[in-house]
């Protein structure tokens, strides 16, 4: 059997009661550790579920599935992922993969950013489309989550940016080399997006675009959900981009055009 | 020095109209360095009676041994003009008012086309150039790739006729035939200079003409030389003519009538051609008197020309004394000066059409305006052609010209290298300049600072360049473009310490030896190998006794030379093949198919190039090729390495997102046309084209670690599924044989894959020219070879030509392709067998 466990948003304790249970009895338990982390480190879950956990990186998921997958058939092996299974990052190809080879799957669902991001006071009915915000690179600055942004904003709902994190992710240069080189890990915080979100604005600006969303458009800024340190600020674009939210992980919300009255009063709390 | 001091130099460097910056250019043993000596010893810095015998600027141990120039080498001299021969000089450009005095640098470079990226790295610091032909051999395969690259960096040219000598003393040719063999070469010359230059362009005229000066002739190993303005102003008073209109009657079909003192345009019973009687009758006499020892004879004949011998050289007679009177009648410094000075451009003239051919960025920026008009003060440009190693082991002077503003000692400057973009950082150094130096062949001497238009050395750069790049202090200077070499780095050779303890030694030899060398490679192989590439057998060979006694200084073993070889596809790929990404969200569809014939050679040579205004390019394409235009318009990129003759062309109809997606594309694509499928050899000839992506609908998850990757692979795939092919270099050699000697250069080049294409005598000689084409693995021994069969009688020279399909499947084992697969794979260390397509390409 194969086990895909969702570990929720805050520390080890977050799993579900179902989910710890089955990685008790499992052969091999992998901690995908390369689309989230959980503040606690890797130690702490060790300690608190009682054995060793196998790191698995984006080369061992990605292209070393069969390695993960071995011996499923007779023996229990589990995937743990931070969030929920099917939240932000989506392992659909490794259930179809294991389904391939006859190897039952099930999954053990929990919070995920998608739903945990209720916590600020916008309610989830009215958000539209997620977008994730990249890091530039030299180059490379793609802009198309802004015109999702900005679709959203048309349809007059939210929009929940979710924050790049790099956490082991190979450097551009060492892409074409067959030796691969890694970049210090490094994770997006709000005043960064907020950054990047401002220049494509001001870029928009010059070439005379017209534009929904501007520099005072309201805009919240999330961190570390789920835990006790968690934070949220709600205030202009601008003003994001030199807010200082602390340690990661990061997300931002770009607040539609219209609020509910009790949205309003929620989000009161979290003016800066 | 005897008859100039540095500052004397550095006065006449501000008069930059009265410089003249020249290479000497030729094929190779046709006198180069030789003739060279003349104008070294006219500037008196070796005495007059070893000119011819000391090839001053052959500097090195081996260059003297081989008689061979290997390095070029610069020299700065000072002559001054008389003042007869200053009205020569019309252009307000190519003089200074009150100046008769002109500064030449000048750099003889090597004629064997293996060294032929010095002759590169000499035209794109000169102006002008001096072509030197051995009358007796004519125009060689190496004159006109030394001519033709002259004329593409907008060099102008002049010509010599040298070693007349051989052609009187040994060939014995009459007058007559002797005109013709002259006029033919000019001939020939000009037909290069016309294929490659319009005179309606920007040069002018360029075409070489005895009648105008523009041609010399003479023997460098005896010292003398004259053009028809010599002999013009001789007979200027005897006839009463202006010595302008009687050069124009000293050539071609010009006629003199002894009896009736009549010029005619045709020959008839009675008169005699000009050139001949005026010119060759002369020299013809004092060499039938002198070497036939008629005493008598030549004692009248010699004061009658005006010359006076000292008193030893009264007592000489035989070859000894006709070297010292023609070289005291025909003296060949002045006439080589006169004819520098005045046909050459100075900078001021030439800097004026050649800046679009030099700099990289907008025409009218500070630093091109200041290139365009030589201008001192504007700011600094220089380019740096070659690293010049110093007598302190390990560091270079880096050698280049100053093409505007001026270059100090202590001078805080921006140093460029060849991938510096304006904006980034990259391939950029701000330094102070530590010295800057007059390089004087043999000797250095330092300089206080040197204004445009000059050539000169800095010492201190050299750390932060590689072997060339650009000095400025203009904030936004764009680079000085790149130097393209006629020769290609097509032979390699693996070197490894004898001592194993000794590799560091190794390792820091080859990046002095790398840097020394405009075109070698050196390159460390994922093996752990180092490798050493360039342009041939002789090339590889002065490169690795270099590394073995000058930079390394260690003992060193290398493998036996091998080629490199190009992947390319034969076919269409015969299914769309499809990569998935790692995460499986992104997918790729695409296709190879080959180049049409003739595409991969315009790319090549820049016809069709990544600079193009992408209409017009479609628009060739689509007349030259059948490319559909509207696919044309949409070429991506081109690779290797940015430039390079394979083609990824866009023919997807409708994808959101694509071009967020393009660089990572464009990245993965110059990675597997650098590095090929079968044995990581570059590609060549191959159009890719792509027909469909599907991208995750989040920027996150389609960025450069997941696209890149998927883009080599399914590249990979479509090279497979295409008829994969190698391709092998082949030389093209030109080999010069008495008659007797030709059977056995056919045997030999049988036996070797080779064939000929041309054969033919030279005409009014006994000499004939063989020209065939030999796969360049099969050259190695070739010239030893040659000698041994046909008793030594036959020299080639071969120079890379083009790229040719190895027949034969490389998939299929039992193949020659698959045999240089397996051992280039060896080699380089990587996996054994033939790739798996399967690791290529992903199922729906």
């Amino acid at each position: 059997m194969f086990y895909i466990i969702g570990l929720g948003l805050g520390d080890c304790k977050d799993i579900t009661v179902k989910g710890l249970e089955i990685i008790k009895k499992c052969d091999r338990v992998y901690l995908e550790a390369y689309t989230s982390i959980l503040t606690c480190g890797t130690q702490a879950l060790e300690e608190f579920y009682g054995r060793k956990l196998i790191v698995a990186d984006r080369d061992l998921v990605e292209q070393g599935a069969d390695d993960i997958l071995e011996g499923a058939k007779t023996s229990d092996i589990a995937l743990l992922v931070v969030g929920d299974p099917f939240g932000a990052t989506t392992h659909t190809d490794l259930v179809l993969r294991a389904e391939e080879n006859g190897i039952e799957v099930r999954v053990v669902h929990n919070a995920s950013i998608l739903n945990a991001v209720g916590c600020c006071g916008l309610q989830l009915y009215s958000y539209g489309e997620t977008v994730s915000i990249p890091y530039w690179m030299d180059g490379w600055e793609p802009d198309s989550f802004y015109d999702k942004i900005a679709s959203n904003f048309r349809n007059k709902v939210h929009t929940l940016c979710l924050l790049d994190i790099k956490v082991k992710e190979p450097t551009l240069e060492s892409l074409v080399k067959k030796k691969k080189e890694y970049m210090p890990p490094k994770f997006m915080s709000v005043s960064e997006a907020a950054q990047q979100l401002l220049q494509i604005i001001k870029k928009r600006k010059e070439a005379q675009v017209e534009l929904e969303i501007n520099e005072d458009n309201l805009a919240i800024g999330l961190a570390r959900v789920g835990s006790d340190t968690q934070k949220i600020v709600a205030c202009s674009l601008i003003e994001m981009a030199t807010v200082d939210l602390g340690g990661p992980l990061h997300s931002l919300i770009i607040v539609g055009p219209i609020l509910h009255p009790l949205e309003e009063d929620y989000l009161r709390k979290f003016k800066l | 020095m005897v008859n100039f001091t540095v500052d004397e130099i550095r006065g006449m460097m501000d008069k930059k109209r009265n410089i003249r910056n020249m290479s000497v250019i030729a094929h190779v043993d046709h006198g180069k360095s030789t003739l060279t000596d003349s104008l070294v010893s006219k500037a008196g810095i070796i005495a007059g009676a070893k000119a011819g015998e000391t090839r001053f600027t052959d500097t090195r141990k081996d260059e003297q041994e081989r008689c061979i120039t290997i390095k070029s080498t610069a020299i700065s001299m000072y002559f001054e003009l008389e003042d007869k021969d200053l009205v020569f000089i019309t252009s307000p450009d190519q003089r200074e008012k009150d100046g008769k005095g002109f500064l030449i640098n000048l750099i003889d470079s090597p004629g064997h086309v293996d060294f032929s990226s010095e002759v590169t790295a000499a035209l794109r610091v000169t102006d002008g150039a001096l072509v030197v032909v051995d009358c007796v051999s004519g125009v060689c395969v190496q004159t006109e790739t030394v001519l033709r690259q002259a004329i593409a960096e907008r060099i102008k040219p002049i010509l010599f006729m040298n070693k007349m000598d051989r052609a009187l003393l040994e060939l014995q040719l009459d007058s007559e035939e002797l005109f013709q063999t002259f006029q033919r070469i000019v001939e020939n010359v000009n037909v290069i200079i016309a294929t490659y230059n319009d005179d309606s362009g920007p040069m002018g005229e360029v075409r070489v003409d005895p009648s105008k000066g523009s041609v010399g002739f003479g023997s460098g190993l005896h010292g003398w030389a004259f053009t028809l303005k010599q002999f013009a102003e001789m007979y200027a008073e005897k006839f009463k003519i202006d010595v302008v209109k009687l050069m124009n009657r000293l050539w071609g079909e010009s006629f003199f009538n002894g009896k009736t003192k009549k010029w005619t345009k045709q020959k008839d019973a009675d008169n005699k051609r000009s050139f001949c009687m005026y010119i060759l009758d002369p020299i013809y006499k004092i060499f039938d008197a002198i070497m036939n020892y008629k005493k008598e004879e030549y004692e009248a004949l010699i004061p009658k020309l005006g010359i006076q011998l000292k008193h030893e050289d009264k007592d000489k007679d035989g070859k000894q004394l006709l070297k010292v009177v023609m070289r005291t009648w025909l003296p060949a410094g002045e006439a080589l000066l006169q004819m520098i000075a005045i046909h050459l451009p100075s900078p001021v003239t030439a800097q004026k059409y050649r800046m679009e051919m030099l700099y990289e960025g907008p025409h009218d920026d500070e630093a091109a305006i200041g290139i365009k008009t030589c201008d001192p003060n504007a700011p600094l440009m220089m380019y740096i052609s070659k690293m010049v190693p110093t007598s302190d082991k390990g560091r270079f002077y880096a050698f280049g010209r100053v093409f505007s503003g001026k270059v100090a000692t202590g001078q805080k400057a921006r140093i460029m290298g060849p991938n510096y973009t304006p904006g980034k950082k990259e391939d950029l150094y701000e330094k102070a300049i530590q010295r800057t130096i007059l390089m004087m062949g043999r000797y250095v001497e330092a300089i206080e600072d040197v204004p445009s238009g000059n050539i000169c050395g800095l010492v201190g750069v050299d750390q932060f360049l590689v072997k060339t790049g650009t000095i400025t202090t203009f904030k936004d200077a764009h680079n000085l473009k790149v130097m393209k070499f006629s020769v290609s780095p097509v032979v390699r050779v693996a070197v490894e310490p004898k001592n194993p303890a000794d590799l560091p030694k190794l390792v820091e030899g080859l990046k002095r030896l790398a840097k020394s060398d405009p075109m070698v490679q050196c390159i460390i192989e994922e093996s752990g190998e180092h490798i050493i590439a360039g342009a041939g057998e002789l090339h590889l060979e002065i490169c690795l006794k270099d590394l073995e006694d000058d930079h390394a200084c260690i003992p060193i073993k290398k493998s036996d030379p091998v080629v490199s070889y190009r992947e390319t596809v034969s076919e269409e790929s015969d299914q769309m093949c499809l990569s998935k990404s790692p995460n499986k969200h992104n997918r790729l569809f695409m296709k190879a198919q080959p180049m049409p014939d003739g595409l991969a050679e315009d790319i090549d040579d820049g016809k069709v190039n990544p600079r193009d205004e992408f209409k017009a390019r479609a628009r060739y394409l689509g007349e030259k090729y059948d490319y559909d235009v509207t696919e044309a318009r949409k070429i991506w990129c081109f690779g290797p390495d940015g430039t390079g003759p394979n083609i990824l062309v866009d023919c997807t109809k409708g994808v959101q997102y694509l071009n967020e997606i393009k660089d990572s594309v464009v990245a993965g694509f110059q990675w597997a046309t650098k590095e090929g499928v079968l044995s990581e050899e570059n590609l060549r000839g191959v159009r890719f084209n792509i027909f469909d992506v599907t991208l995750h609908a989040d920027a996150i998850h389609r960025g450069g670690g997941q696209i890149i990757p998927t883009t080599r692979r399914c590249l990979y795939a479509c090279l497979l599924t295409a008829a994969p092919r190698l391709m092998e270099p082949v030389y093209q050699c030109e080999i010069q044989c008495p008659e007797v000697a030709v059977g056995g250069i056919y045997g030999v080049l049988n036996r070797r894959r080779g064939h000929v294409f041309e054969e033919m005598q030279v005409a009014g000689t006994p000499m004939f020219v063989v020209k065939a084409y030999l796969p360049v693995n099969e050259s190695f021994g070739f010239t030893a070879d040659l000698r041994s069969n046909t008793g030594g009688q036959a020299f080639p020279q071969c120079v890379f030509d083009h790229w040719q399909i190895l027949p034969g499947d490389p998939l299929d084992a039992g193949t020659r392709p698959f045999a240089v697969v397996q051992e280039t794979r060896k080699r380089k260390g990587l996996k054994e067998g033939l790739p798996d397509l399967q690791s290529y390409l992903d199922k729906l």
